[in-house]
C-alpha cells in the first residue's frame, strides 16, 4: 500500500462518515457533503497524475495495466455520478448516495494497489 | 435546506401507456431508491467488469463459474435499469430481477459452501457474496422490501 491508497483510505473515510451522519440528521447534500466527495474526487485525480508520471518514468505495474486503469477511470467516474445525482434529487438520501462513494472508492484503490505491485 | 420534491417533479417522465395520470406510487427512484439504484448500478458496473474480464481472459478455467459471473451482471443491470423506470411493466422486471438475484446469492452460495470443488469461490454470489461485504445477500431483500412499499396502487398488479 502507498501514500496514495491512505490518501484516499482517509479523505474516502472522512467523506463518507460525514455524508452518513448528513443523511441520519435528516439533512439534503449541502456544501460540507458535496466538497467532503470533491476532495474524495480530487486524491483520486492525484493518483490518475501520479500513476501517468510513474508510467512515464518507466516504473512497471506488475498486474494487468488495463485492468488498473479500467478501475482508476470507472473510481474517477463514480464521485462526478453521485454529486450529479445529489443535486438532482436534494434528499437526505442522496447524502447517502454520497456516502457510498467514499468506501468504494477506498475500496478500489485498495484494488488498484494490489494491481500495481 | 431540505428541499424535498414531491414525486411529480422530480423530472422522470413516464411511458403514458402504463401510468396513469397522478399516480405517484408507480415511481420507484425517489428517496430511499435512489440508494438502492445507486448501489445496483455499482453491482452492475463491478459484475460486469468483472465477468468481462474473465470471459475474455480464462474462460476455460471454470466457464460455469464465469457464465454465473456474467448471469449476475446481466440481472444487476436490469435491476438497476428496472428500477430507474417508472410504470408498471418496469415495476414487474424490478420484481423479477431481484427475486431472481435473490435465488442466486442463496443457491451459488449454497452451492459454494458445500460443493466447493465444482464452484471455486470467483462470482459476486459465492459464499454469500463475502467478497462484497455481503452486499450481495442484503441488496435483495432491501430491494424486495422497497418494491413492496412502492407496489403499483391497484393489488392485482402484484400477480405474475
Amino acid at each position: 500500500m502507498d501514500a496514495y491508497f491512505y490518501i484516499i483510505l482517509v479523505l474516502g473515510l472522512v467523506s463518507s462518515v460525514i455524508c452518513l451522519s448528513a443523511g441520519i440528521l435528516k439533512k439534503a447534500p449541502n456544501d460540507t457533503t458535496i466538497l467532503s466527495v470533491a476532495a474524495v474526487e480530487l486524491s483520486l485525480l492525484v493518483y490518475l497524475v501520479g500513476s501517468i508520471v510513474r508510467v512515464a518514468g518507466g516504473e512497471q505495474i506488475a498486474g494487468e495495466p488495463w485492468e488498473f486503469w479500467g478501475y482508476l477511470l470507472t473510481a474517477l467516474l463514480l464521485p462526478v455520478g453521485a454529486v450529479y445525482w445529489a443535486i438532482l434529487e436534494r434528499t437526505r438520501w442522496s447524502n447517502f448516495v454520497l456516502a457510498a462513494v467514499g468506501v468504494t472508492a477506498l475500496v478500489m484503490a485498495a484494488r488498484m494497489n494490489q494491481i500495481w505491485y | 435546506m431540505t428541499a424535498k420534491p414531491s414525486h411529480e417533479d422530480i423530472g422522470t417522465t413516464p411511458d403514458p401507456a402504463a401510468v396513469p395520470a397522478g399516480t405517484a406510487r408507480d415511481t420507484r427512484n425517489t428517496g430511499p431508491g435512489r440508494l438502492l439504484i445507486a448501489v445496483y448500478a455499482v453491482f452492475a458496473i463491478s459484475a460486469t467488469a468483472r465477468a468481462g474480464y474473465q470471459i475474455l481472459t480464462k474462460f476455460s478455467e471454470a466457464p460455469v463459474a464465469y457464465l454465473l459471473s456474467a448471469f449476475a451482471a446481466v440481472v444487476y443491470l436490469v435491476a438497476t435499469v428496472s428500477l430507474a423506470k417508472a410504470g408498471r411493466t418496469w415495476f414487474k422486471v424490478s420484481v423479477a430481477a431481484v427475486l431472481v438475484e435473490l435465488v442466486g446469492v442463496l443457491v451459488v452460495g449454497a452451492l459454494s459452501v458445500f460443493d466447493s470443488v465444482n464452484f471455486p469461490h470467483e462470482t459476486v454470489w459465492s459464499l454469500f457474496g463475502r467478497g462484497y461485504a455481503f452486499i450481495p445477500l442484503l441488496l435483495p431483500i432491501l430491494g424486495l422490501i422497497w418494491l413492496y412499499r412502492r407496489r403499483p396502487a391497484p393489488k392485482r398488479a402484484l400477480e405474475s
